[in-house]
């Protein structure tokens, strides 16, 4: 089946702003199955949506992109009925309706896949999946009918799954599946799909886009959520872009080049066609320049470490690599993994059971955290809001956390107020962090600006090492090629980076080598030259011999 | 019947008896610990149904009116409670503690603006036992089983129903969802406050008939403190039963278990242990048979959260 090059809807009009709030809908040959118009929503003082509006064809794929920040998933909350709207309307088949709850609009047949599945961890997937509606109890409840309709449904769409497995026990792409299966079990004829490819390995991806179409071959509109380019270009009709909380186009596939979208996404304050972020969809092989020809000395050796988890089993199985001076090494995998557990092992967070760490031909393994930081190792956790930071505190304290000991902030025992100040003052202009100033409270910056603390705090100290995890998560485009720049100018100045991330396209961007972990184990470690990212993918899912 | 059996059977007879308050002032703490609501008012709630089932009986002189009464008003901490919780969104642990005290103090209060103060304290009838048509009449069983007042049958039919509907319903899924992810049950239209306001409910009214039975069974009157601590175990009932209705059925016949052996001893003599050791036997027993259990036991996910569909989550 193509998933490229599928039908086009024919009528091809540059929609802008101004033409959606005079109505669209007198102008187009079919009526939309659905339009939101001039949608309003405020979160405190912050403008989550200002006058958005979308309007989705039938049988059309639709791509709703942007960054972080756009408010994609604010409008897509608003149309399930999360989020309540300020202001604005929403028209199914050209009629007003009110949306107050998701039973309202499962009621008016949408239904959506967040991206972080909606899903009870203890139940099977046949009781996540028929959760909410009505149930024969004769006397006992009885699953037998909706169990042969999810059959039925799966197979259908190429969603199979096994009924009554254990939500926890199931992978990410299995629990998607369920995700999908909930909203077409209730017979929806339009599905958002928030972010549906995060956790998915590229065949995994494929698969959901076949799904995709299959399902708007049924008759279905789909409206897919995502800030990934690539995916909206390979999947979707028509490609709608959003940028803080503002409607920038409506366009068909295949009406703009790359470039336009690109543009339209990040705003007139980068320039696209310089930037790292794009050089791969430029086809620009040029950017980053590549390791040093000959090998340099490992910075970071990491020798048959085995770690636990807190039940006690091994989350890190056996790992063994280096990571050189000089050098971004890629740690690819689907999340829960044990990266997690192998970032803290290294970082002296949590206790090896076997194996040994070595930085700098000097045993760490059993280096207290607070030693490591001291010019050896910096460290961006994974969970900033539960590893990261301390939303009491001020700003500056957050800034300098971790280096507070340092006599450049430090006199026996107390903190040197001015200095701390200037300092964090320096990182707050040179790392954009938008906040009222040094002594504001941490807790008032947005999810974007806290990490771009956490960013400034790992990368505006000396290290040997830099241990970051999921580093552009939550960033929006501006700020991530940022981020990549500063990992960019390390490697040059010949330190050595360890890039933890679920983010492949980032992994293939930036690093020189990757090397795959799944299930606690490394299954693969390839050199740049040899970067396939579907090799990658089946090594993410375990699959480890051959093509 | 040999003198053993008969002692056997008067000491069953008597943990049937005192399960009662267990097993209702659990399973209500279950209940609206299922939809996620954390429920620690028990001892409160159990006092003031104490207090006001006992008025309600003795202006009566009904004990059916006076239970009626003692579950309005436990119904009515349910309520407060939910409505602090849900949709105040208060801190559900410090909203349960205030209750607490507003139950223990109103229980007291209650009583002296009604009754004042007396030297010969007023007296209700206690319940009395209602054999079962014929099976009362089976050998050794039918005396400990069916030979008992009528809310220990129903504290029996309860627990039953209660299983079923939490494990073989509709309902009982949404409801057991709704604690365990209420976002993932409001996406799929499950009325989440609703469900959480009759769960409170429901079970404040089951901890007020919990605290009424005590006066009505053992005392014949309220005094200060009657509920004795059985408030607070039933917290460590919930977690000991896993949050299941039958698996807290059985540890409430447990805690019954423990709690007539000490008395027996107590009033037994020959023994030479200071009865205030004894009176501490139930809550040692309560630690020890919590730890190994609270290995296994996985409370409701949401257990004492508040959920809030706007909020917004940073990633």
């Amino acid at each position: 089946m193509s998933i490229i090059g599928c039908e086009s809807s024919g009528f091809h009009t540059l929609f802008t702003k101004a033409v959606y709030s005079k109505g669209v809908a007198e102008s187009m040959v079919e009526q939309p199955i659905l339009q939101m118009k001039d949608i309003r929503k405020t979160f405190g003082n912050v403008v989550a949506l200002n006058n958005v509006s979308l309007s989705l064809n039938r049988k059309e794929v639709h791509g709703l992109l942007g960054g972080n920040g756009a408010g994609k998933t604010t409008l897509m909350n608003v149309l399930y009925g999360l989020y309540k709207p300020d202001a604005g309307d929403i028209l199914l088949d050209g009629e007003k309706i009110q949306i107050r709850s998701p039973k309202d609009a499962i009621s008016h047949k949408i239904g959506m896949v967040h991206q972080h599945f909606l899903q009870v961890d203890s139940f099977s997937v046949v009781e996540n999946i028929v959760l909410g509606t009505p149930l024969a109890n004769n006397p006992r409840l009885d699953l037998a009918p909706a169990r042969k309709k999810i059959g039925q449904l799966a197979e259908h769409f190429g969603l199979e799954v096994e009924t009554e497995a254990r939500i926890e026990d199931l992978s990410m792409g299995i629990r998607q599946r369920v995700e999908i299966l909930k909203a077409l079990y209730r017979g929806v004829k339009i599905l958002i799909l928030d972010e549906p490819t995060t956790n998915l390995t590229p065949q995994e991806v494929d698969h959901l886009f076949h799904s995709l179409r299959a399902m708007v071959n049924a008759g279905m509109s789909v409206a897919f959520i995502t800030h990934k380019l690539r995916e909206v270009l390979s999947v979707c009709d028509r490609i709608t872009v959003l940028r803080q909380g503002e409607t920038v186009f409506t366009l068909g596939r295949s009406e703009a080049d790359e470039e336009t979208f690109v543009q339209a996404m990040v705003g007139e304050e980068m320039d696209v066609g310089d930037s790292l972020i794009f050089s791969r969809q430029r086809g620009d092989e040029s950017q980053p320049a590549p390791a040093a020809a000959e090998p340099q000395p490992p910075t970071l050796r990491v020798q048959d470490v085995c770690v636990l988890n807190e039940a006690g089993l091994p989350a890190v199985d056996g790992c063994t690599f280096t990571a050189h001076q000089g050098e971004i090494l890629g740690i690819a995998g689907v999340a829960g993994n044990g990266q997690l557990e192998l970032a803290e092992s290294i970082m002296g967070i949590r206790p090896l059971a076997a194996g040994e760490i070595i930085i700098n031909d000097t045993p760490v393994s059993t280096a207290k955290t607070v030693d490591l930081l001291q010019d050896l190792v910096t460290y961006i956790p994974e969970d900033r809001l539960q590893d990261g930071y301390l939303p009491t505190a001020t700003v500056a304290q957050n800034l300098i956390l971790g280096f507070h000991r340092k006599p450049t902030y430090n006199r026996h025992g107390f903190l040197k107020r001015r200095a701390i100040l200037q300092a964090s003052a320096e990182l707050i202009s040179e790392y954009n962090i938008i906040t009222q100033g040094p002594n504001d409270a941490a807790a008032n910056l947005s999810g974007g600006n806290i990490q771009r603390v956490m960013i400034a705090r790992a990368l505006s100290y000396p290290s040997q090492l830099l241990l970051a995890h999921n580093p552009t998560r939550g960033l929006d485009i501006p700020s991530m090629e940022f981020v990549y720049r500063k990992l960019l100018a390390r490697k040059e100045s010949g330190q050595a980076t360890l890039l933890i991330s679920e983010d492949l396209d980032e992994l293939l961007l930036m690093c020189d080598r990757i090397a795959t972990l799944y299930r606690g184990k490394l299954v693969g470690l390839l050199k740049r030259a040899d970067f396939d990212k579907y090799q990658i993918g089946r090594m993410m899912s375990g699959v480890t011999n051959g093509k | 019947m040999d003198e053993f059996g008969g002692q056997f059977v008067s000491f069953a007879k008597l943990v049937m008896l005192a399960l009662v308050p267990y097993v209702l002032a659990s399973q209500g703490t279950m209940l609206s610990g299922r939809t996620g609501i954390f429920n620690v008012a028990q001892e409160g709630i159990m006092l003031v149904g104490a207090s006001a089932g006992f008025l309600g009986a003795y202006y009566s002189g009904s004990l059916v009116v006076g239970i009626l009464v003692a579950m309005v008003v436990g119904g009515l901490f349910g309520l407060a409670l939910a409505y602090f919780t849900t949709t105040l969104k208060m801190d559900q642990f410090v909203i349960g503690l205030a209750l607490f005290f507003v139950g223990l103090g109103l229980s007291t209060l209650l009583f002296k603006i009604a009754i004042g103060v007396t030297l010969q304290p007023p007296l209700i009838p206690t319940l009395d036992a209602v054999p079962v048509p014929g099976l009362s009449k089976i050998p050794v069983l039918g005396d400990i089983l069916f030979n008992q007042n009528w809310l220990v049958y129903l504290t029996v039919l309860l627990s039953a129903l209660l299983y079923y509907v939490m494990y073989q319903t509709s309902f009982g899924l949404a409801l057991r969802a709704v604690g365990e992810n209420p976002k993932a049950a409001d996406s799929l239209g499950v009325n989440v406050t609703l469900m959480r306001y009759g769960a409170a409910i429901v079970g404040g009214m089951l901890m007020g008939v919990a605290g009424a039975y005590l006066p009505m069974v053992y005392t014949g009157t309220f005094t200060e403190g009657i509920v004795r601590g059985r408030g607070w175990l039933s917290i460590a009932l919930a977690f000991f039963g896993g949050w299941s209705p039958h698996l807290i059925f059985l540890g409430s016949l447990f805690f019954a278990g423990v709690e007539v052996l000490a008395l027996r001893v107590q009033v037994g003599g020959g023994v030479s242990i200071p009865y205030q050791f004894l009176l501490m036997l139930p809550y040692v027993a309560t630690i020890l048979v919590m730890m190994p259990a609270l290995k296994w036991v996985r409370p409701p996910a949401f257990l004492g959260r508040n959920y809030d569909r706007e909020k917004r989550t940073s990633v």
